[in-house]
């Protein structure tokens, strides 16, 4: 089994961890100069934070979600150079690179003929708009914060909707609870994080 | 004038967390190239993702994956450029198509759209992303012309990629975003002065038991009134 090689002692966890902007900074250092001390700290941060967010997926076993964070961090190398943080965090773009590898994987294993992936579906420009300001950066510190203080069926549903992918049915069919409960918990914890629905206030 | 109509809020969600069809990411992403607000909006919600992957429990990889992806990065040529069937990036395209948003433009792989006759104000042409839940098309209208009124099986989606259209509801203008539950019957028509392109998305009626498991194809099954 190749789990035998898997080390499970935990890691010492620096004292000072870079921040937000370092993270961002790194990247930058890949994208312009392929430098691999660079990538060697991004990838011992965030290469185990995708497995284990990759794992929380029902159906992802420690293996694939392996795999997976490997190819998410490939990608990571050779798309550096598109990165830009005035734009972007650098945990949100890799949660993007991440969140695609993962509907790739379903529609290779559903047998899709077609050969398209999801970077055609979503459009790039669209992940990184060009009237994104730095207040949008500092945002990311207080939705992590509201994250951690959602009531906890709040917090269940968003959970299961980003980490596992799933849909609004999806988790409704799961939790054994009507559509209509699940689509307004997200509602009152996108309220609460301060991420308000633009189609509401119209 | 700014765009009018807009995926709701759950939808938004779902394209952020990637639970979408393609069929219905593709209407999301056509609607936010002329929506500043929803594409900002989307940002946000991306947020969340990338903000629960910072805070996730982190899971030892084995001892040897950064080697492991560093003779990758060494050995293997990018597949993404590679590899690729023929993308339509290749092709040269024609002056219709470059009309429409980048991103419609790398999805057909034709110089133009392969228009198909369905009455003679009306085209359509399938744009293949590998669903049988689903289609994804473009429909023309051309200029002062209508479609026959019709009804669907399934929620339809439709994004006004170039010039507008009316139906008995509304005038729909570049980037509106309109859904139609099945029983809604409509019959659009362009406006007078222009032809209409819209992009639409059609959900095949949903299978409650799989007792009848006849194959829809959505688009085609269009029932006029």
């Amino acid at each position: 089994m190749i789990t035998s090689n898997i080390k499970h002692v935990n890691k010492v966890v620096p004292l000072v961890k870079p921040s937000p902007d370092e993270w961002s900074a790194l990247l930058e250092k890949v994208g312009a100069d392929k430098d691999r001390q660079a990538f060697s700290t991004l990838f011992e941060h965030f290469a185990p934070l995708l497995k284990g967010f990759l794992m929380k997926g029902s159906n992802i076993g420690p293996e694939l979600a392996e795999e997976l964070a490997q190819e998410t961090m490939i990608k990571v190398w050779r798309r550096a150079t598109s990165f830009q943080r005035a734009k972007s965090t650098a945990s949100t773009w890799i949660f993007t690179i991440a969140r695609n590898s993962r509907i790739d994987l379903y529609r290779r294993e559903s047998r899709k003929q077609v050969q398209l992936d999801a970077d055609d579906f979503y459009d790039q420009s669209v992940e990184n708009p060009s009237l994104v300001s730095l207040i949008q950066v500092r945002n990311k510190q207080t939705i992590l914060e509201h994250l951690k203080s959602l009531p906890r069926e709040q917090h269940e549903v968003v959970s299961k909707i980003y980490y596992e992918g799933k849909s609004h049915t999806e988790v409704a069919e799961e939790l054994s609870l009507p559509l209509g409960t699940v689509k307004s918990r997200i509602r009152l914890a996108l309220k609460r994080m301060n991420v308000r629905l633009a189609a509401e206030e119209v | 004038m700014s765009v009018q109509l807009h995926p709701d809020g759950d939808l938004l969600v779902e394209y952020s967390s990637g639970s979408l069809s393609p069929a219905m990411c593709v209407s999301i992403s056509a609607h936010m190239h002329f929506c500043d607000s929803c594409r900002d909006e989307n940002l946000r919600l991306t947020e969340i993702g990338g903000s629960l992957l910072s805070g996730v429990a982190p899971e030892a990889l084995q001892t040897s994956a950064l080697d492991e992806v560093f003779s990758k990065i060494d050995t293997e040529v990018d597949v993404a450029v590679t590899q690729q069937p023929v993308k339509s990036n290749e092709i040269q395209r024609g002056v219709e198509l470059k009309s429409l948003p980048a991103m419609i433009q790398n999805l057909i792989p034709t110089s133009e759209p392969k228009w198909k006759f369905l009455s003679p104000s009306l085209r359509a042409a399938a744009i293949p992303v590998g669903e049988n839940s689903c289609e994804l098309a473009l429909h023309k209208i051309k200029a002062g012309g209508s479609t026959p009124s019709h009804d669907h099986n399934g929620r339809e989606v439709i994004v006004v990629l170039k010039g507008s259209f009316s139906d008995e509801d509304g005038i729909y203008a570049e980037g509106d975003f309109i859904v139609h539950h099945p029983g809604e019957v409509h019959r659009p028509q362009a406006s007078q002065n222009q032809e209409c392109i819209c992009l639409s998305v059609l959900e095949a009626p949903l299978k409650l038991t799989g007792a009848f498991h006849r194959f829809l194809n959505p688009f085609f099954s269009f029932n006029p009134q």
